[in-house]
């Protein structure tokens, strides 16, 4: 190992004890070694943080594209109808990425998310919440946020599909919360189209598939579920 | 959880490293993020050659890297003829734009070094892998990381250090 090539071992914390303790008192002594030290410190810094703001930002549309919506479905598939014990990471990802459009879709010019993190479990906040708690698919309310099939799971939790102009998702009566169990992008051309706005994305339709238990409500039943506090 | 649930748990986990190492190879954004993409379509369909116990993200990394070595020579064969990348990043949304010209600067730097020093300051100090884990995931005596991380950083702190 050259000079040069054990200075910088030294910087990265590459050397062992004795010979780490002999390029400490080395660089102590000589103000240049330090001044270099310190210059490939801040470097790295610079790297490093420019580069993480990268691994920081939400992922790119794109990524989450055939591939993982595929991960995404196929675990569905796998998945026990009762057996989502957790929020699985890629609808968290799911949830960063399209966040920011669908706030801006839902509640133009405020911050309101339309989820939010409780325990490790995303929930319905906000707008979605009230459209959710309010809202009956027979009685569209012209909003942002429409809602499709109402149903109950094997458990007995009611469930309420829903979209907005840029993504789609299911979400399950919790205590008096609405938990959300999955949340996807919306195809494009969808958003036109209410039908198919209202719950027919692939994704989705392969969850609410998976999740219901019996046949989704018709009007009168949806009516009474929300008189009954969905429960 | 069973074994492949697991799988692609991690490997969604670590989609936000994986594109952070494609943007300290790559050239642009736009090349980072089709990197990440094609990784992703080649580490599910070789999710097999995948031991268990094993780490999930020096396996990635390695066939990240081998498909941007893959793509050197076309890659190399292109930037002679063209200009530098008039917007070598944007990941950010607007309000990043501090963020975003910064990582312009430090990429476009980055695409000074030498293609085998690049990846082992990437690796090394970008991603935090120690010289050992460096030298496993690119099958390369340890010496040679070493002297290529010394080129390589000396040759950064020139383009882009504080005096």
């Amino acid at each position: 190992m050259s000079v040069d090539e054990q200075f910088f071992a030294w910087l990265d914390g590459e050397l062992d004890g004795k010979e780490a303790a002999e390029m400490t008192a080395r660089v102590a002594a000589d103000p240049e070694l330090a001044r270099l030290a310190d210059q490939h410190r801040a470097m790295q810094a610079r790297l490093r943080h420019a580069f993480d703001s990268v691994s920081a930002a939400p992922l790119p549309k794109a990524l989450l594209g055939a591939e993982v919506v595929d991960l995404a479905e196929r675990r569905e598939r796998q998945r026990p109808p009762a057996g989502f014990a957790r929020l699985p990471q890629w609808a968290l990802i799911a949830a960063t990425l399209v966040l920011g459009i669908f706030a801006g879709t839902l509640m133009p010019g405020r911050n309101d998310s339309p989820v939010e993190l409780h325990n490790g479990a995303l929930y319905a906040a906000a707008g979605l919440d009230r459209a959710l708690e309010t809202q009956l698919a027979s009685a569209p309310s012209g909003g942002p946020v429409r809602i499709g099939l109402t149903f109950r799971d094997p458990a007995g939790d009611i469930c309420r599909s829903f979209s907005g102009t840029e993504a789609t998702g299911l979400a399950c009566r919790d205590g008096d919360r609405w938990r959300v169990r999955g949340l996807f992008p919306a195809g494009e051309g969808q958003s036109t189209d209410y039908r198919m706005a209202a719950g027919m994305s692939p994704e989705l339709s392969s969850l609410v598939n998976s999740t219901m238990a019996g046949e989704p409500m018709d009007a009168a039943q949806e009516k009474a579920a929300k008189d009954r506090g969905w429960r | 959880m069973d074994r492949q649930l697991r799988f692609e748990d991690d490997l969604v986990s670590l989609l936000p490293r994986l594109r952070r190492f494609a943007h300290a190879l790559s050239r642009s954004s736009a090349d980072a993020d089709d990197l990440t993409q094609a990784t992703v379509e080649r580490a599910i369909r070789s999710r097999d050659q995948w031991i268990p116990g094993t780490r999930l993200d020096s396996w990635l990394y390695r066939i990240m890297r081998n498909l941007w070595i893959d793509t050197a020579r076309s890659r190399s064969r292109k930037a002679k003829f063209e200009a530098a990348p008039e917007e070598a990043a944007k990941v950010g949304a607007d309000g990043a734009t501090e963020a975003s010209a910064e990582l312009a600067r430090v990429m476009a730097a980055m695409q000074q070094l030498p293609d085998e020093q690049r990846e082992v300051v990437s690796l090394i100090l970008v991603e935090g892998f120690g010289y050992r884990e460096a030298a496993e995931l690119l099958e390369l005596p340890i010496g040679t990381i070493s002297s290529r991380l010394v080129r390589g950083r000396t040759a950064l702190l020139a383009l882009i250090g504080e005096r």
